[in-house]
């Protein structure tokens, strides 16, 4: 998974809620063996004009650790 | 049956085109194609079923995501059957399992997701430096960049503003999310 290249220039959202969901994937009409847990996660965001929106995607665990990682530096650099 | 199908020189590239087409997406490798580039004597009619006892097996590997002692026992079993394989081909499936199992799961993991999924993630810290006498309080520090999409679709960019508070709860979720991982993959 890479990085986002450059800032995007829409205007920014707040993050309202996170809700989180841990999934094991088991079985598929194209895979009998799947078996691969990862993480679902829904975020409530709201735009400048508090318009709140709900938006979902899914991570495998992986890209959930980078994201753990990422977050745990960044509080570390903003910590005052 | 013709004398190349029997052989095994040519499988490993079938096994390839088969895996592209039935995995991973590509369109367009027809049966035809891959008769004509991997077994140009061989006639259509005679090509058909081989195709299809190949594409077959290597469903039924990807399917159970056969580790290599299952691997082995159903490859043995093929070999036995009446119009089966023979031990040369089964040696290639063999290896071709074993180099191309990743992908393979891979592509099949993101097949079977219908959601969005996560395609980057970046967190930019502002350059904003923080007085403790400031009466600014909530003042945004940081931003957090996702770029989620469905399989196939154009991506969706998100971008969140969050000051120091809300880096802080974001992470106290996180790590209920990571502790709820460390117990699912405990032994049981």
């Amino acid at each position: 998974m890479e990085g986002c290249s450059e800032p995007r220039l829409d205007a920014k959202s707040e993050l309202v809620d996170f809700q989180w969901k841990l999934g094991m994937a088991v079985s598929s009409d194209s895979c009998r063996s799947l078996k691969y847990p990862y993480v679902a996660v829904l975020l409530k965001v709201a735009d400048h004009s508090g318009q709140v929106k709900n938006k979902c995607f899914e991570m495998t665990i992986p890209q959930f650790q980078i994201l753990f990682i990422y977050s745990w530096k960044t509080q570390r650099e903003t910590e005052t | 049956m013709a004398a190349e199908l029997e052989g095994s020189k040519a499988l490993g590239g079938l096994l390839s085109g088969l895996a592209q087409e039935a995995f991973h997406g590509h369109q367009g490798i027809t049966e035809e194609l891959l008769r004509s580039q991997l077994y140009p004597e061989v006639s259509l009619e005679e090509f058909r079923p081989f195709l299809a006892k190949m594409r077959g097996i290597l469903k039924s590997i990807a399917s159970a995501d056969m580790d290599f002692n299952q691997l082995e026992a159903f490859l043995t079993a093929q070999t036995k059957k009446q119009g089966g394989i023979t031990s040369d081909q089964a040696a290639v499936i063999s290896k071709f399992w074993k180099n191309h199992k990743t992908k393979i799961r891979e592509s099949l993991m993101n097949q079977s997701r219908w959601d969005s999924g996560l395609r980057g993630l970046s967190w930019r810290v502002d350059g904003k430096s923080q007085s403790r006498h400031s009466a600014q309080i909530h003042t945004p520090v940081a931003i957090m960049e996702l770029e989620i999409g469905k399989s196939g679709q154009e991506s969706e960019f998100l971008c969140l503003e969050f000051d120091e508070v809300k880096v802080s709860q974001l992470l106290k979720k996180l790590s209920e999310v990571e502790e709820s991982i460390s117990t699912l993959m405990q032994p049981a």
